[in-house]
């Protein structure tokens, strides 16, 4: 019996290292153009460093960050259909962010779009925050709606502005909201890494107390949790990872909502390998979605967002028929 | 009394508390629960069973009178430490749980740093759900629903549990079982427990009874002596009669029946 055990972890591990280096080496020498490795020019090396180094590198932060906290967003929600758009983060940073691309503010250089869209992100969360805070303490099905009704209202400001603005800049806005990478380069990252980083730690080192919350408030509170403390914890941890996600590439669609799914399929709901997989899971797919979205009609770019959800949905719908549904 | 019992593991004196302001709910409540003590907590709906057990998980907080639990009060308790002396089970009737058995059962070490003294697969052996640990706890029967998280619970190795209803909806087959099950722990493991019920017929087969009507206790002692037809009437508000059959077994009679 333990020998049947070892068998069956180790090599879907083995598997999906496989796969996930084979992603990144992918993306690193594929691409519009083809890099030979061995036989590289200055040109080819700057390339690879400047401009599709750094591109992998946000692609797989910006993916973890979706995948994790949309993983986490459904524990705490215990509703399978939640996102981490759906707490209107990603609307009020569109918003944000279009106000910035359509009017041509650019006090701060090339820090301006991703600075307006984490400040209109952090100014959200709190505001969502807020409406879902009620006597003494966070309210999922507050943060849900709360979320649900700033997201209608900073959409239709956002559409409102964009029918009144010129074509130049609305075609810049609209890649911006579908997930725009090619802005991407090192001076971002740093800071996108620290958001990230300890928002997935949060999650990571909070999975055994969601796994209790899945249970209910009360379940929780038996197994020695502060339901209170560890919601809001989660919520910090979604509102860091979504806010700098949005602001390194734009809103991308589908890996927040179906990349926990996916992972649920192969891993189960323990959140303490969920999370991780999810992240792993949508750090590698946004990455691949990336690499496809900028090869396949070059050197015209599609959004990586419209990339995720043409590949991912009838795959999602595909798993969906084959096995079992297992929601949150 | 046995000695056993003498030590007090729960204490509650003069608890009161509020849902809403200026109307109580629960009106100065004094017990103890002894050390191996199975007390079944009767009353109608409403009555205040599950209130009670939440204050005396420390879930919700009193607003008068003093909770202590092994002679320190509850709400002092840093929530890790007080969850391995204490284990509270809510009515489990809707909750959409998406772990498998052995995932859930395993939840019972996360107070602990360390492993817990009983394993997995022994506690599920205990409850009797060792073929089904690989099983979804949605697919479950209502039976060994209950008796999955009755596994967590050994893992988190509490003397004591509060358990809500742990019979309600299920069939007189499973709640026997179930009964079962927990006496068999309150032998083996010296596991203290109380649990809320409403039916008296299953009350009669308690050693202790706490009979509650509007966040009062109206009594408490053995069922022979709690359980009378003044009481029961009082509480459920219905002629209620305790008969004995030729073997001095008790059963009831519901006076104004169907």
């Amino acid at each position: 019996m333990p020998e049947k055990i070892r068998i069956k972890t180790r090599v879907p591990f083995i598997l999906i290292v496989f796969i996930i280096s084979a992603i990144l080496l992918g993306s690193l020498f594929l691409g519009p153009t083809i890099i030979n490795p061995f036989t590289m020019n200055h040109v080819e090396k700057e390339i690879l460093y400047s401009i599709r180094l750094p591109r992998i590198i946000i692609s797989v932060l910006m993916g973890m960050a979706l995948g994790a906290s949309g993983a986490v967003l459904q524990g705490i929600l215990r509703n399978p259909l939640a996102d981490p758009y759906i707490l209107g983060i990603s609307s009020g940073s569109s918003l944000m962010a279009a106000l910035g691309l359509l009017s041509g503010f650019s006090l701060f250089g090339k820090f301006t779009i991703p600075l307006t869209a984490f400040i209109g992100a952090s100014l959200v969360s709190i505001i969502v925050g807020a409406f879902g805070w009620k006597r003494g303490r966070l309210w999922p099905e507050r943060l849900l709606l709360a979320g649900v009704g700033l997201s209608f209202l900073f959409h239709s400001v956002l559409i409102l502005l964009m029918s009144i603005s010129s074509a130049d800049s609305l075609r810049k806005t609209l890649f911006w909201i579908f997930g725009d990478l090619s802005i991407a380069d090192w001076s971002l990252i740093p800071y996108g890494s620290l958001f990230i980083v300890s928002g997935l730690c949060i999650a990571f080192f909070r999975a055994k107390a969601l796994n209790a919350l899945m249970l209910g408030d009360e379940l929780a509170h038996s197994l020695g949790f502060s339901a209170q403390r560890e919601r809001m914890l989660l919520f910090i941890s979604i509102a860091l990872m979504t806010s700098a996600s949005v602001s390194l590439g734009g809103t991308i669609g589908f890996i927040g909502l179906l990349m926990p799914h996916i992972a649920r399929f192969f891993v189960g709901s323990d959140n303490s390998i969920l999370i991780p997989a999810s992240a792993l899971s949508g750090g590698a797919f946004l990455c691949l979605a990336d690499l496809i979205g900028k090869s396949i009609l070059s050197p015209m770019e599609i959004p990586s967002g419209i990339v995720t959800a043409l590949i991912g949905s009838p795959y999602f719908l595909y798993l969906l028929r084959k096995k079992d549904v297992l929601s949150v | 009394m046995s000695s056993a019992y003498n030590h007090p593991i729960l204490e509650l004196d003069g608890v009161g508390f509020e849902y809403f302001k200026d109307k109580k709910f629960i009106n100065n409540l004094t017990f103890s629960v002894g050390n191996g003590e199975f007390i079944g907590l009767l009353g109608a709906n409403g009555s205040g069973k599950s209130t009670i057990l939440k204050l005396a998980s420390g879930i919700l907080r009193p607003s008068e009178g003093i909770i202590k639990l092994w002679d320190k009060q509850l709400q002092s308790y840093h929530n890790k430490d007080r969850a391995k002396l204490l284990c509270y089970l809510p009515q489990l009737l809707d909750i959409y749980v998406p772990f498998k058995v052995r995932e859930l059962v395993m939840m019972g070490i996360y107070p602990y740093d360390i492993l817990p003294k009983i394993s997995v697969d022994e506690a599920l052996e205990l409850v009797g759900l060792k073929e089904k640990s690989e099983t979804y706890v949605a697919n479950l029967s209502g039976g060994e629903r209950r008796r999955a998280f009755i596994a967590m619970t050994l893992l988190q190795g509490a003397g004591l549990l509060l358990l809500d209803e742990p019979l309600a909806n299920l069939d007189i087959k499973y709640q026997i079982e179930i009964l079962r099950l927990l006496r068999e722990l309150k032998e083996k493991k010296n596991i203290s427990i109380i649990m809320a019920l409403h039916d008296i017929n299953i009350a009669l087969q308690f050693e202790k009874v706490m009979l509650i009507q509007g966040g009062r206790i109206l009594g408490i002692g053995n069922p022979e002596t709690v359980l009378t037809g003044e009481l029961l009437e009082k509480a459920f508000d219905l002629k209620i009669e305790i008969k004995k059959q030729g073997s001095g077994e008790a059963y009831i009679r519901y006076g104004n029946t169907i």
